[in-house]
């Protein structure tokens, strides 16, 4: 057999060349976070907006129940962020814009699973595609793939804006106004990588939904929700957009205000982007638990922040990809495989009718209907996800999407053919019934693989499945309709506060010992894009959760009145009724009587609070100086290649092109928009950090401001560039650079002092 | 061809009635009795032919794995292992028989578990390095061969491979005479003390 060659050299002329380049770039940054010539806390965060997440005892230790092991990785104390040891597996976080993806990408995703993770590709709640249990090693190889078929991992995690989500049914829903797949791709297209975001205290969540009233794309729990709208302007149907701003989740949730009732869709892209400026400038960075945008929209009031947002609005230059895609929208309309045709008559395979009931959706387009593929827990094996790309296009074209509920959907389906759909999908066990009813529970990864999880929340949603499933033929049709989720701890990735019946991970302390609990949450809707949140009625033990399920939804069989909601239900007998309810449940016996209270669903361990770590959900705050001072840096290891590679001419000008780099993250201290332009880049420098001094040496003076132009004047006389010319360039980049960090480093404990005495101004008071 | 992320699975000669979540109290067990070798436990038992319930470690998982709806301990060798072929599938094979052997001595509910050894499935987990072909097959043939013959002690088997470019590179391989875990074992096991007195160094650790 010839040599192997890498998957960069078979890839790249599948990919496109900005996502080649990318990954090349952080394939050098883990070069030189190996040879410790980027900070940790920065490499966190740079990786962080690739994708590549930590994962729960990647701190390099782990409670076996009994005792603290110190696993065995043979890192050498290289670590890829503050207490994350390098050789710990991690997991990937795959962003996919609306949940799409066609067959291609289905085979790729199966291969990579199997390759480089555990053989599970895992659905979360953001229509996003995750792995478990990946060397960082395997990354660069494992983005190339995905990049091949044109998916990006880049800026799944970390401080910026996150998968742009969308109702799965959009283009194929009865009750939309309009299809806002184009919209959410544009927008996400459109945010990625943009300069306008790359400098948020927090993450930011977007999502599109065609309705108001159903709850498919939850806009009211984003930080910035879109809701498709049509309005007749001067006699013209306009469409536009229902627009909300500063919801969310998490710990303390918040729903999203009104923000503008019909925003026209040539705005969409540009109020974005000015509410992103408005977000970077002003939000939160210091104290994460309060830097989501849903505290700036509600400590400057909705009134504020929409006439802010508007007034950076007019300052923005205008850039034709606002609506370019405007032009386009028609491309966008999805072909169907085969004619429409209904199932009258068709052969009914045994369990048909079960699945048929729950997980076929028809669609607006006569005969055609949309079938959910029911994930348990939003697992797929890597055979299964292959095997679905090949049943996919025997029935659709690339029409298949992931979904906020953890599973798949095959839109545009001939209804006629379902019965042969639900053979196939039986035959690789993907017939499971129940899409979108009490029993398809969703949940996070909790305790399996979060750092920050405190119980196990897919061990429970397990526990709920298979208790629910047993029973689910019995089941009152009304509480069929209910939807349960879990979250392993307050942060709500499961969603708990949106679902009839949520619960979230805690622990209270009992007869001397941790045991693991859920608090309650009831009465959250799903419906009307996440219309109502639940209120949290008590704490439960873990084991008895199922229990608080029979309870509450027998209950409501009983005592409902005629067309009464969940919600009603449980706003009606009030939360001290329901509480009481919950009273006999919350007992725990003592250790030695029943010792199973204390130990998690699925897990065998006593239960312990000790595995919990530090959670990079948020990302370290890394400034954009500080990302540019990481970038300059990666571009002088280039030059040492070059040069090491006997290219000297080349060597020269990417060591200078290092030094423009840190020069402008020292600019962009104090000027954030500073452009790419070199002459602008250096003129800004001269001005504000030499005239000023404030880049100068304490020892060495201007002496290593002064190699940077020294270079563009030589650079400039086009001389001959030999060895030694070169390599003193390289030692004088390397220098200017240093002297670039040191300046940073001057300037934030500056910024720190004057932060503090106007503290001290503020409080004459204290102390 | 340098064979890496070399992949065995042994099947369980008697599935029926083998809760998957009992592997999860066993492995939990095996950590505990270790020191820090194994990272972590991940249960995939609600998947339909899936992964099971797997054992990470840094250096290779150990899993019942349920893929192709058979039960068997895969053993998946992630990190890179140096020596000669031959030594790298000697220490593959041995490794995963002994976590074989292990299982089969664990007092599971159900009475013991046995795996049959007259049959194994030899993967190679990377396509790039050998994807499914007739090419790669003709590549690894050799040394799959031979370690074959050293585990049967000369009985005839067969080998099974079928090209298709998407699945990841394995071979069926299986005896015509019944073999135990043990039995294999000791096959290998002779085989290395013959080799031992002739130029193997057995002493030399196979993980870089």
């Amino acid at each position: 057999m010839t040599a192997v060659e890498s998957w960069k050299q078979k890839l790249a002329h599948l990919m496109p060349p900005d996502l080649a380049r990318e990954i090349d770039i952080f394939e050098t940054q883990i070069e030189l976070r190996k040879q410790g010539k980027i900070d940790e806390r920065v490499f966190a965060e740079t990786r962080l907006r690739r994708g590549v997440y930590g994962q729960r005892y990647d701190n390099g230790q782990r409670h076996d129940g009994v005792r603290v092991q110190k696993l065995r990785l043979p890192s050498g104390g290289l670590t890829k962020g503050p207490e994350t040891v390098w050789d710990a597996p991690g997991m990937i976080r795959i962003k996919i814009p609306f949940g799409g993806l066609n067959p291609e990408q289905m085979e790729v995703l199966a291969d990579l699973s199997e390759e480089y993770a555990d053989g599970i590709s895992h659905v979360t709640t953001r229509q996003d595609i995750q792995y478990h249990f990946v060397h960082i090693d395997d990354t660069p190889s494992l983005m190339r793939r995905l990049a091949a078929v044109g998916i990006t991992t880049r800026e799944a995690c970390g401080n910026v804006v996150r998968n742009v989500t969308a109702c799965p049914l959009a283009g194929v829903c009865k009750d939309e106004v309009f299809d806002v797949t184009p919209y959410a791709k544009a927008c996400s297209k459109f945010l990625l990588g943009h300069p306008d975001t790359q400098d948020f205290g927090r993450k930011f969540k977007i999502a599109f939904s065609g309705c108001k009233q159903h709850p498919c794309g939850l806009t009211s729990m984003h930080d910035m929700g879109a809701i498709a709208k049509k309005k007749v302007v001067n006699g013209e149907e306009r469409r536009g957009f229902e627009f909300y701003v500063g919801g969310g989740l998490g710990a303390v949730p918040y729903r999203a205000q009104l923000f503008n009732d019909f925003l026209p869709q040539e705005e969409l892209l540009p109020i974005a982007q000015a509410a992103s400026r408005v977000f970077a400038r002003l939000g939160e960075k210091r104290n994460r638990a309060r830097a989501r945008v849903k505290f700036l929209v509600a400590n400057l009031g909705i009134d504020e922040f929409r006439r802010m947002v508007l007034e950076e609005r007019e300052k923005l230059a205008a850039d034709p990809r606002w609506t370019d895609y405007l032009s386009r929208l028609h491309e966008w309309a999805e072909k169907p495989l085969k004619p429409g045709v209904s199932l009258d008559g068709s052969e009914r395979p045994a369990g048909f009718d079960a699945w048929y009931a729950t997980n076929v959706y028809h669609q607006e387009q006569p005969g055609y209907v949309v079938a959910t593929v029911t994930l348990p827990l939003g697992d797929i094996t890597a055979d299964q996800l292959r095997a679905l790309a090949d049943i996919a296009p025997r029935f659709v074209k690339d029409t298949i999407r992931t979904t906020v509920e953890q599973n798949l959907v095959f839109r545009w389906v001939s209804e006629a053919d379902l019965p042969d759909l639900y053979k196939a999908l039986c035959q690789i066990g993907l017939g499971e019934p129940n899409a979108g009813t009490i029993v398809d529970v969703t949940a996070c990864p909790g305790t399996d693989t979060c750092k920050l999880g405190i119980a196990s929340s897919r061990g429970l949603a397990r526990k709920l499945r298979t208790h629910l499933s047993e029973a689910s033929l019995q089941l009152d049709e009304a509480v069929k309709g209910l939807r349960i989720k879990v979250s392993g701890c307050f942060n709500s990735c499961g969603q708990h506060h949106i679902a009839d019946i949520g619960f979230y991970g805690i622990s209270r302390n009992v007869n001397g010992y941790t045991v693991p609990h859920f608090q309650v949450m009831l009465g959250g809707k799903f419906k009307d894009n996440a219309g109502a949140y639940g209120l949290p009625v008590g704490a439960v033990p873990s084991k008895r959760i199922p229990e608080v399920v029979t309870l509450v939804t027998d209950r409501y069989v009983r005592e409902r009145q005629r067309g009464e909601s969940f919600q009603d239900f449980i706003s009606r007998i009030g939360k001290k009724e329901v509480k009481a309810m919950l009273d006999g449940l919350t007992k725990v016996p003592p250790h030695d009587v029943d010792p199973s209270y204390y130990s998690d669903w699925g897990d065998p361990r006593e239960f312990t609070l000790t595995d919990m770590g530090v959670g990079e959900c948020a990302g370290e705050v890394v400034s954009q100086a500080q990302f540019t001072l990481a970038a300059s840096e990666r571009e002088l290891f280039e030059a040492q290649i070059y040069f090491d590679s006997g290219d000297f001419k080349k060597a020269v000008l990417t060591a200078y092109g290092a030094m423009v780099q840190a020069a402008q993250g020292i600019v962009k201290t104090q000027h954030y928009d500073i452009s790419d332009n070199e002459e602008a880049i250096l003129s800004e420098f001269q001005q504000r950090f030499c005239d000023t001094q404030l880049f100068y040496d304490k020892y060495a003076g201007r002496q290593f401001a002064d190699y940077l132009f020294k270079a563009r004047e030589a650079l400039k006389s086009r001389g001959e560039i030999g060895e030694d010319l070169a390599l003193r360039r390289l030692q004088e980049a390397q220098l200017f650079i240093d002297a670039a960090h040191s300046c940073y480093k001057k300037l934030s404990e500056l910024q720190s002092a004057s932060r503090a005495s106007v503290a001290g101004t503020a409080s004459p008071g204290e102390g | 061809m340098d064979l890496q992320r070399i992949n065995v699975k042994f099947f369980v000669e008697n599935p029926d009635g083998i809760l998957l979540t009992d592997f999860i109290r066993i492995f939990n067990s095996w950590i505990q009795a270790s020191d820090g070798e194994y990272y972590d436990i991940a249960d995939y038992h609600h998947v339909h032919a899936g992964p099971g319930v797997l054992l990470i470690a840094h250096e290779a998982n150990i899993s019942i794995d349920n893929t192709g709806n058979r039960l068997g301990l895969l053993y998946n060798r992630k990190q890179p292992l140096s020596g000669n072929n031959q030594e790298k599938l000697d220490f593959v094979f041995r490794s995963a028989l002994e976590f074989c052997r292990r299982i089969e001595e664990e007092p599971a509910p159900q009475g013991k578990i046995k795996f049959g050894g007259n049959e194994f499935l030899f993967l190679i987990n990377d396509r790039l390095l050998a994807p499914n072909s007739a090419a790669t097959f003709r590549a690894v043939s050799p040394d799959l061969e031979k370690i074959a013959k050293t585990l049967y002690a000369g009985a005839e088997f067969l080998m099974d491979h079928r090209n298709d470019a998407r699945e990841i590179f394995a071979v069926k391989v299986k005896s015509l005479v019944h073999f135990e875990v043990l039995e294999l074992l000791h096959n290998l096991q002779d085989h290395g003390e013959l080799k031992k007195e002739g130029s193997w160094d057995t002493t030399r650790s196979l993980s870089k």
